[in-house]
Parts: structure tokens; C-alpha cells; sequence
């Protein structure tokens, strides 16, 4: 592995997202969106407002369908209903959002990988180098990687900041994240992040641009990340084992991924993939 | 130093190289003349194993590409037809992103060729606000920057005023005389190319149809000798045995009248690409 090389594309790719606002700009948004301001205004809501009677059985009996397991005490410990709201979006209903943070991000910068080499017409010149695809790929995949994984980082402080001190009224004390979130952040995110970064690369090497790689790429990943956002949640609620065994398989899955693409990608078929 | 042995290469259904063998010397600088789609970009893409031959083999300074690619093109640089350059980065940066792939750890290289190629005031401008002259010169930089053995140059000269042209033809063959750099240039500029190169190949659908000097090639293609020649009365082209006739010829002729001017019309070298192409066609 030729790490100078692997080093120079990452930092050369990630250059091209930080110099083009078109790019970033919407790649912080959205994130910003959904991870900090939606879970701090319904946290003040519940602090500052409060939850109206009318809608009080519709929530109990929504809480009662989850699988607590031995949250259900803990909730049950706390004064109000709106202390057991908050603490349930919070740190468990939010987790969807942070999974789809490093997802959508990750989607496009991959996309372009490849693709966005062939449209520019530099990829013969990259070719011609004499860094091997295995370093090449390693720079693509860190380009996608570090922005991705670091932007839903950030945003997870962010909202740490903003949830506890929105909802300061109601706990007197810091009551985001729970320790599930170590492993959910920490092993989870960045592993199912490598899965779809792979599919992408993959796409977008074999295909000619940007905007087929794209639309492949959310063609292919669509329905197992909703297939995965969707039993996130109660992952977090069975507690830190059930994630450490998500992302153990995780973790064979981007592997099984990395083999698949260093057997079936080389040099020439690259090439040949910008013909259109 | 280069070698290869009844090449071919398919594009799909398309034949791209039929066969195809040529041979390049150490320190030689060799023309790949052909026409437009004839093969000269494939050929080179073959020789630093960015593609794979169908069938045939190929040798560059003991490696073969297939296996060898890397060590292939840590030897050789290479000027595409499109540079190849990131236009959102400035030249210089183009160039130290090349140079930490190509491995060259003198940081000041960069900031040498770009002086070297009269670029120095536009380093920090971006590469998408170049002319193509100077996308061009760029690009030779780029192609030096690990002081390659081989060099390739496909087209090297397009988009260059006079004074670029005579400034990378003259370092061309500074290069060649000072390093003993091994060449293959493609162009279609062909009295630029007889200017530099040593030897010619002529490539044709795919297939070498002719190579050698040019005097080689003169001695095969240009027994006759076309004599164009100015006097008071205008030019008059006449045809001799061959150029050993012609310091007699002239000798003669200036004793009758006053002689202005005299060339050789069918011995250069786009007179033996026309003459070599229509050989080619006949058989």
C-alpha cells in the first residue's frame, strides 16, 4: 500500500467538497436539520410547553408497543410524561437520523469517486501513475469516509450541546447520550458508513457518471439502509451487546465488500469503464 | 528498451491493434505517425499496462506491463492529449498532487519546472483559467516531474504559439542529449517531428505498415529526387536520379542562370507518410 498516494487523493478529494459550497452546503443542512434543530425543538417543546391531555393515551399506548426491556424502570422512575418523551426520542428515536447522516453523505461523495474522475477527464492521467488500486481505492474510500463519519460526529455534538441544554428545564442535568451510544456512534455508524461507501465506489467505478453512479448507488443501498434505520431504534433499547453484534456482522459484510471489489475492479476495466 | 510482439487489442467487436510489433531503443526519440483512431494512444497504453492486450507480448526495460505495471510507470511520464489536470486547482497544486504519486520527495521540483516551462506567474492561478499552451506546457511539467526515463508525448505541441513549439522541441532534444531519455512522440505535425526524432513508425488500422530512419525511409520510398527550384523565370520542379544527382544538377543549372532557391519536395518526411500510406493501401 502506497500510503503517500492514498493520502494525496483523500486530501485532494476532500479539498474538491471544501472549496465547492454547492457540495458542502447542502451535505451540512440537512444533517443540521435532522441531528440538532428538529431533536432541540422537541425537547423545548416538552420543557417549555408541555404535551396537552388529547394526546396523552395516543403516546402511552404508543411507549407501551416498544421493546423496553429494562428501560421500562428507568422511565418509569421519572415524574412526568414529558421527562419519558424527551429521554425516549432523545436517545433512542433520534438514532434513524444518525444513521442516515453519514449515509447520505457518504452517497454522494462516493458517487463521485469514480464517476467524477471519468466526467472530468482526469482518470486516464491517475491511471497512468504508478499508484497501485488498492491505493487508489483506499483514497477514494477515506475521501468519502472522513468527511461523512466527521460531519455526523460533529452534528452529534452539536446536538448533545443543544438537546441537554433544551431539556435543562426538565432533568437539571445532562441526560444525552446514554452509554448505548458509544458503541452506536463509535462502531455502528462507521461500519454501516464503509458498506455503503464500497457499494458506491464500486458503482461509480463501473459506471460512467456522476449521475448514474447516484442514482444507482440510492437504487441499491435504499432498501437495506431503510430496512436498517428502521430496527435501529430497538437496537439501541436491547442495549450495548445487540450493537456490538450489528456491528461485528457490519464489520464482515464491509470486508466480504472489500474483497468483492479489489477481485473485481483492475486497471484496464477501470479504463474501459469511461467510455460511454 | 521497448518491445512488442503481434500485439492486438479488441474494443468489444471493434479491432483497435492487429498484430502489432515495433521496437524502441534506449535514448532513441521514435514517431508514431498514423491517422486519427490508427492506434498510436493504444499502443502507448498498452506499454505502461493501463490496458491488456489480447494477445502478444510486451517488454518495457525488462518488465512486462501486465504484471510490472507500477514499476513501468514509475519510469516512464506521460503527456495525454488532455492533460488530465483538476481545473478547481492551481497549477502548482496539479503538480504537487502528481508529485506525491509519482513519489518524487524534492518539494522544490514542482516550483523548478514550472519556471522551467515559463509558468511561474500563473502557479497560483487555476488550471481552469489556462490557455491550452499553457495546459500543454503544464503538462510536459507534469510528465518530468520524477525525471522519467521514458517519456511519451501524445500530441505535444498543439494549442503552442511558435515560441512554445521551438521551446519544447529544444527540450526535447536537451533531454535526450543531456539524460538519454527513450521518446515516443505522436503528432501530426510531422515537419516538427522530423526535427526531433530518430526513427519513425507508421501505423495503420491497427498495423505497422512501415518503420525506420529517415534515411531509411528515403532509401525505400524516394529513389527519385523532386528538385524544386527558384529562378528569375519562377519555380520549376525537376526530377533526378536521385539526391546524389542534385550537387551536380545545381552546379549546372547556376552556370546558365541565376538560382534563388532549391529543396527537395519529396523527401520529407509528410511527403514519405503520403507516399509509404498509398504503398500500404496498393498491397
Amino acid at each position: 500500500m502506497n500510503k503517500q498516494a492514498m493520502w494525496a487523493i483523500a486530501k485532494k478529494d476532500m479539498a474538491a467538497i471544501r472549496t465547492n459550497v454547492q457540495v458542502w452546503l447542502p451535505m451540512i443542512i440537512v444533517p443540521l436539520l435532522l441531528g440538532v434543530f428538529l431533536p432541540s425543538l422537541f425537547t423545548g417543546l416538552l420543557a417549555f410547553a408541555g404535551i396537552g391531555g388529547s394526546d396523552l393515551q395516543e403516546l402511552i399506548t404508543w411507549k407501551d408497543r416498544l421493546p423496553l426491556g429494562a428501560l421500562g424502570p428507568v422511565l418509569d422512575a421519572m415524574p412526568t410524561l414529558n421527562h419519558q418523551i424527551a429521554f425516549l426520542f432523545t436517545n433512542y428515536m433520534l438514532a434513524p437520523f444518525f444513521v442516515l447522516i453519514p449515509l447520505m453523505t457518504a452517497s454522494v461523495i462516493s458517487a463521485d469517486s469514480f464517476a467524477g474522475e471519468k466526467e472530468r477527464g482526469t482518470l486516464e492521467t491517475l491511471l497512468f501513475t504508478p499508484v497501485d488500486l488498492r491505493s487508489l481505492f483506499a483514497g477514494k474510500l477515506l475521501a468519502s469516509f472522513i468527511p461523512s463519519v466527521g460531519m455526523t460526529l460533529g452534528t452529534f455534538a452539536l446536538c448533545t450541546i443543544s438537546v441537554n441544554a433544551f431539556g435543562w428545564r426538565l432533568f437539571g442535568r445532562i441526560f444525552f447520550p446514554q452509554w448505548n451510544w458509544l458503541p452506536m456512534m463509535l462502531l455502528v455508524i462507521p461500519t454501516i458508513a464503509i458498506a455503503a461507501i464500497l457499494v458506491n465506489v464500486f458503482i461509480s467505478a463501473k459506471v460512467a457518471t456522476f449521475q448514474a453512479a447516484y442514482q444507482l448507488g440510492a437504487l441499491m443501498v435504499l432498501p437495506f439502509i431503510l430496512l436498517f434505520v428502521g430496527q435501529i431504534s430497538g437496537a439501541l433499547m436491547l442495549g450495548t451487546v445487540s450493537l456490538l453484534i450489528i456491528a461485528a456482522v457490519l464489520a464482515v459484510v464491509d470486508i466480504v465488500l472489500l474483497q468483492l471489489l479489489m477481485k473485481k475492479l483492475n486497471r484496464s476495466s477501470l479504463f474501459e469503464s469511461q467510455v460511454r | 528498451m521497448i518491445e512488442l510482439n503481434g500485439i492486438s487489442k479488441r474494443f468489444g467487436q471493434h479491432p483497435v491493434l492487429r498484430s502489432f510489433s515495433m521496437m524502441v531503443g534506449r535514448g532513441e526519440i521514435v514517431g508514431l505517425l498514423g491517422p486519427n483512431g490508427s492506434g498510436k494512444t493504444t499502443s502507448i497504453r498498452l506499454i505502461n499496462g493501463v490496458i491488456q492486450p489480447d494477445e502478444g507480448s510486451i517488454t518495457v526495460a525488462g518488465y512486462d506491463p501486465i504484471h510490472d505495471g507500477e514499476a513501468i510507470r514509475r519510469l516512464s511520464g506521460i503527456l495525454t492529449e488532455s492533460a488530465g489536470f483538476y481545473t478547481g486547482m492551481t497549477g502548482l497544486e496539479n503538480l504537487r498532487f502528481y508529485a506525491e504519486l509519482y513519489g518524487v520527495t524534492d518539494r522544490s521540483r514542482p516550483l523548478e519546472l514550472l519556471a522551467e516551462f515559463g509558468l511561474t506567474d500563473a502557479k497560483d492561478k487555476k488550471v481552469g483559467t489556462y490557455s491550452t499552451g499553457m495546459k500543454k506546457r503544464l503538462g510536459l511539467a507534469k510528465a518530468l516531474l520524477h525525471r522519467p526515463e521514458i517519456l511519451f508525448l501524445d500530441e505535444p505541441t498543439n494549442g503552442l504559439d511558435p515560441e512554445g513549439i521551438r521551446m519544447v522541441l529544444d527540450y526535447i532534444l536537451k533531454l535526450n542529449k543531456r539524460d538519454r531519455t527513450t521518446m515516443i512522440l505522436c503528432s501530426h505535425l510531422l515537419q516538427q517531428l522530423e526535427a526531433v526524432c530518430h526513427r519513425y513508425v507508421f501505423i495503420q488500422d491497427g498495423q505497422v505498415i512501415e518503420q525506420g530512419t529517415h534515411a531509411e525511409l528515403e532509401a525505400k520510398y524516394a529513389r527519385e529526387a523532386v528538385l524544386r527550384v527558384r529562378t528569375a523565370d519562377g519555380e520549376t520542379e525537376y526530377i533526378l536520379p536521385g539526391r546524389q544527382a542534385v550537387p551536380g544538377f545545381l552546379r549546372e543549372l547556376t552556370q546558365q542562370t541565376d538560382v534563388y532557391g532549391a529543396s527537395l519536395v519529396n523527401h520529407d518526411l509528410e511527403s514519405l507518410y503520403f507516399k509509404i500510406r498509398e504503398v500500404a493501401r496498393h498491397e
